[in-house]
């Protein structure tokens, strides 16, 4: 928790990596993610997507800072550590296994809402088979 | 109480992709929004805000308020940034009494006592005067803007009682043709008939050996 009273993600400054695409070689993994041309992201990409990905993590930010200024150090702490709790990270697998955690939703305040993506597909491609991607990532 | 008035023609550009489109849309059984703009984006805003506003009645046990939905509305436009193209004009009656409030496609606000969106128009005010103000005020856009037209719908939300009454005027009915246009039977000859006999005949082949029971 970064202590921000910042209401709307910041504009981006735009940057372009291919770490999250790359593969044990370095590159772009395009037999995985498909063509990709940084030039054409870091000129054309508009901020809505970053403000849409990111609102309520800045929100959620904005909430913790004013409790932390109302309440003291050790409101926000008692949150993130409620939150670290719910989804204890003894199980590496939840993502692949049941995306939907309860807990974590009555947590954040999200039990009595809908949101586009619990109406739509949620899952872009199933649960990823791949183990071994799932804790490198988680390790990086 | 609130009236709500609104046409029922949807545009593609030059063109009317529908006649007869609904567009009061039902967010709670005492609140109601009318939606300008793009057609594709009222209608899922409304029905996610629709949603919305019913799990939150039953988290909280009370009827919703008209500035819980109008708060739901504003805080998903802004956020993003304008480019969900619903102009709505949100109307109820809750425990705190009759609102109305449009909503911008970018997130801004307004509370009135009446109120027009889009090229067409809409508006709350004693109950006959009004239904006959929004009557008339819907029939002015009907008949002086090329992008509203067909039918007037009207929606009367008052503290106890709903009334939706689609289609309370149909001032654009289309003639009735003047002749018949259909061709009688043996206008023009045919060389040749065949009438294809559906039942089809059945036989019966066994495949491969006789059941085994060994």
């Amino acid at each position: 928790m970064e202590s921000s009273y910042r209401i709307v993600p910041a504009n981006a400054n735009k940057s372009a990596s291919v770490q999250d695409t790359a593969n044990s070689l370095g590159l772009h993994d395009t037999l995985r993610y498909g063509p990709r041309s940084l030039a054409a992201e870091v000129q054309t990409e508009s901020n809505l997507r970053n403000r849409l990905e990111n609102w309520e993590a800045t929100q959620d930010n904005t909430r913790l800072t004013l409790q932390r200024s109302t309440y003291g150090l050790h409101a926000p702490m008692r949150l993130l550590m409620e939150r670290k709790i719910v989804t204890q990270g003894t199980n590496p697998f939840t993502a692949a296994m049941s995306p939907s955690n309860l807990h974590l939703d009555i947590l954040m305040g999200r039990d009595n809402a809908l949101e586009p993506a619990d109406v739509f597909l949620g899952m872009e491609s199933g649960p990823s088979l791949d183990i071994h991607e799932e804790l490198r990532k988680r390790n990086m | 109480g609130i009236v709500l008035g609104a046409d029922t023609r949807a545009t593609e550009g030059p063109i009317v992709a529908d006649k007869n489109c609904e567009k009061i849309h039902y967010i709670t059984d005492n609140i109601r929004c009318c939606g300008a703009g793009t057609a594709a984006d009222t209608e899922y805003t409304t029905a996610l805000v629709s949603s919305n506003m019913e799990l939150h009645a039953l988290s909280t046990g009370r009827t919703p308020r008209v500035v819980t939905a109008m708060t739901m509305l504003k805080q998903m436009l802004f956020r993003y940034q304008g480019h969900i193209g619903a102009a709505l004009v949100l109307a109820g009656v809750d425990a705190t009494g009759p609102h109305l409030f449009t909503i911008h496609p970018h997130g801004s606000t307004d509370k009135l006592p009446y109120v027009t969106m889009g090229s067409g128009s809409l508006a709350a005010m004693a109950r006959d005067d009004a239904l006959a103000l929004v009557k008339a005020a819907i029939s002015a856009g009907i008949f002086n803007d090329l992008g509203s037209g067909s039918n007037v719908d009207a929606c009367i939300i008052t503290a106890d009682h709903t009334e939706m009454l689609r289609n309370v005027e149909m001032p654009n009915v289309r003639v009735q043709k003047e002749r018949t246009y259909t061709f009688r039977k043996g206008t023009t000859a045919w060389t040749k008939e065949s009438v294809r006999n559906l039942v089809v005949s059945e036989q019966v082949t066994p495949v491969g050996d006789a059941m085994d029971t060994t």
